[in-house]
């Protein structure tokens, strides 16, 4: 791969931000037809970083590619050709289209690291904070790692990346609350019950939302989902789709609702599918326990009279509209949080990437003292008993390690401008320019 | 013995400030670190307050509530006892902050109107009183932390039933864990008023032989039946969550009245309360 700008002792003002580029596409510029034919999966994505890392152009390289988003992060070697083999490789082979204006967007240096943090993060999703991209990062991450295409900056700078995200997570709302219809239903429903392990639902139909639904409260661990639908090969397919899923005929609804705790109805019936008569007699026989009912069908599915069936909570469609608004307007004023976490950990990562101009600098203090000892170990044993020689040698080491390990621990971090005068200054004490000029 | 007690005195406010603190992490930030210490800060300080009564007990060598201060502490106590049973049965955290911040500002109060010297009252030596006196107020203290919860229970009805969403919503425990916890602390008030009638009883039987025409007692007999009736019918279950916390309203109302009303309106033995 070449050896890396770093390897350089630091001579002059440097860059904040290690060379980065970053070349993409999301929902934002491309409709999903295009997104589609530029999704990567595994096997493509590390064929792809194999291909990009045989460029002498490309010293580091991570490709992160998802349902919403295709993304390759490069530390080029040269920033040009790099870029160059960035759009054909990864995006033009397969969607010539790409090259229209508007369709990729490019970002460079620290607006590309800052850029990963904040798609870590959330705040580049197309529903703002949703979780699942962190684990998209993270497993992009091993791949990239596991081909050799993550070196020191990369690593580090992803690092930071899934940092950032579960900071956002854990010290910020802008993951909370329901924001799909799914998740919205089972906020409901922890607002209601002790404990989902406990509860059971009864779905009626078994359409699209349906499996949405059952989806949601698979994932929250539901003790028991039934499934009332009224043709039978929609139900056999929801069979095959959720086998933990008991599957009724339409029929049997009202049965299986006298032990549900929460029933969800999406179907397409013109007339309700339950009576608010058929909910009182229910309420009737288990007048201690909530029943939450959901009605997802537009059509109304449930008879809005049920509403006043003590006891009994009903909410049609709107009503989780309104939830999901309301969450996404909170996730929203969380935003400001999430920044500043982008900003802390950006400014970690320039804080590592200044610190290695120091390395050569010490690298070069240390080898040099070594030196000394070694010559001066030379003059020096012969005078001693040959069985000497072992203490001699760990003694003067010990003391060579003594020595320098609190300028070495100061200088370590040590690589911006305002640091510039105090390298030198040490370059200039310790002779270390002649020491390399000597050695070349 | 008095240098340790003032010590206390100063330290149990300070003890709950903290502790409500600790849970209002918990309640606004669901912090890890207050998950994990709240509960036993809460059980800590409550040991301590109890010896702090107990030392106050043996020091003046009568029940400690013969002054305002004290009786404040006694109810601060009764409180914070009533919490820690109802939070244990409810294995629900989420509304520590209001209730040890109620307990906080009694407490608080207490400790400021603290005096070193108490009156010695022949009446607080009796041990039946004494009995009478904390449970009523251990039973007085349940009642108004189930009304708490009975509050927040019909909040959260009506938010769930009207499809609104309050403040509030998404950081009370659900539904059935505040009617679980409401009637825990009802159950827990019915069962030390009970208490407090029944010693009440054999300590004026002995004192005052027409007790039964004392208005308190009537309008206390009153509350427990409407406590009684409540409990009752959740359990036999003609009432819902609903109705019980109405009716632990109902019996809020009508602790007030035997306590505020029945002392400004009519005379009887009770006119120290």
């Amino acid at each position: 791969m070449g050896g890396s700008p770093h390897d350089r002792a630091p001579s002059g003002p440097r860059p904040q931000d290690p060379p980065l580029l970053l070349v993409g596409t999301d929902f934002r510029c491309s409709p999903l037809d295009l997104r589609e034919k530029v999704s990567y999966s595994p096997g493509e994505t590390e064929e792809m970083l194999v291909h990009l890392l045989a460029r002498p152009a490309v010293a580091e390289a991570f490709l992160l590619s998802t349902c919403n988003r295709t993304e390759i992060l490069l530390h080029p070697q040269d920033e040009d050709e790099a870029y160059r083999t960035a759009l054909e490789l990864v995006f033009l082979k397969r969607v010539p289209e790409l090259e229209r204006p508007g369709r990729l967007y490019v970002k460079r240096n620290g607006e590309a690291a800052r850029h990963l943090l904040a798609v870590a993060s959330g705040l580049e999703s197309m529903v703002l904070g949703e979780p699942e991209i962190l684990g998209q990062v993270k497993q992009a991450s091993a791949l990239a790692e596991a081909v050799g295409a993550e070196g020191a900056v990369l690593r580090r700078l992803l690092r930071s990346a899934v940092s950032a995200g579960k900071r956002a997570r854990q010290e910020t709302g802008v993951t909370s609350g329901a924001v799909s219809l799914g998740y919205a239903v089972v906020e409901l429903a922890r607002n209601i019950f002790s404990g989902l392990g406990d509860s059971r639902a009864l779905l009626i139909g078994a359409g699209e939302t349906s499996r949405l639904v059952a989806r949601a409260l698979l994932e929250r661990g539901v003790r028991e989902i039934a499934v009332a639908n009224r043709g039978a090969e929609r139900r056999q397919r929801f069979q095959e789709e959720f086998p933990e899923i008991q599957v009724l005929p339409f029929e049997e609804r009202l049965e299986a609702l006298r032990s549900a705790d929460l029933v969800v109805a999406a179907t397409r019936a013109e007339e309700p599918v339950l009576t608010a008569r058929q909910l009182a007699e229910t309420m009737d026989r288990r007048p201690s326990r909530p029943l939450l009912v959901v009605d997802l069908g537009v059509p109304r599915n449930v008879e809005p009279e049920s509403k006043r069936v003590e006891n009994l909570f009903l909410h049609p469609i709107d009503s989780l509209e309104h939830l999901i608004q309301r969450n996404l307007k909170r996730r929203k004023e969380e935003v400001p949080k999430v920044e500043e976490i982008l900003d802390q950990e950006l400014a970690h990562f320039r804080a590592w990437y200044r610190g290695l101009a120091a390395e050569p600098l010490i690298a070069r203090l240390q080898k040099q003292a070594e030196r000394i000892r070694l010559q001066e170990l030379a003059e020096t044993a012969p005078s001693f008993p040959p069985e000497t020689h072992e203490v001699l040698d760990r003694l003067t080491r010990s003391l060579v390690r003594k020595i320098l390990h609190h300028p070495s621990t100061r200088l370590r971090g040590k690589g911006g401008d305002e640091d510039l005068p105090r390298l030198d200054l040490v370059r200039e004490l310790f002779r270390l320019d002649e020491e390399k000029d000597g050695e070349e | 013995m008095q240098t340790v007690l003032s010590a206390a005195n100063i330290l149990l406010p300070l003890a709950y400030l903290l502790v409500a603190v600790d849970y209002g992490f918990l309640f606004f930030a669901a912090h890890e670190v207050a998950e994990r210490t709240a509960t036993p800060a809460l059980r800590g300080t409550v040991l301590l307050h109890l010896a702090f009564l107990a030392g106050l007990a043996a020091r003046h060598r009568q029940f400690p509530a013969a002054t305002l201060s004290q009786a404040l502490s006694v109810v601060a106590l009764a409180v914070a006892i009533v919490y820690v049973f109802v939070e244990w049965r409810g294995r629900a955290r989420s509304t520590g902050f209001w209730l040890v911040s109620l307990v906080f500002f009694f407490q608080l109060l207490s400790s400021v109107l603290a005096r070193p010297n108490p009156p010695d009252r022949a009446i607080f030596h009796d041990l039946y009183f004494s009995a009478h006196v904390s449970l009523a107020l251990l039973g007085y203290a349940a009642f108004v932390v189930a009304a708490g919860y009975a509050f927040l229970y019909l909040q959260l009805y009506r938010d769930l039933k009207g499809g609104r969403f309050s403040t509030f919503y998404g950081k009370l425990p659900p539904l059935e864990v505040l009617e679980r916890m409401m009637l825990v602390a009802l159950g827990a008030g019915f069962v030390a008023l009970t208490g407090a009638v029944v010693t009440g009883a054999l300590w004026a039987e002995r004192l005052y032989p027409n007790w039964m025409h004392d208005p308190k007692i009537l309008a206390t007999l009153a509350t427990w039946v409407i406590y009684a009736a409540a409990l009752l019918l959740r359990r036999l279950r003609r009432w819902q969550g609903r109705q019980t916390a109405l009716a632990s309203l109902a019996g809020l109302g009508a602790i007030l009245f035997s306590l505020v009303a029945v002392n400004l309106f009519f005379t009887g033995f009770h006119g120290f309360l």
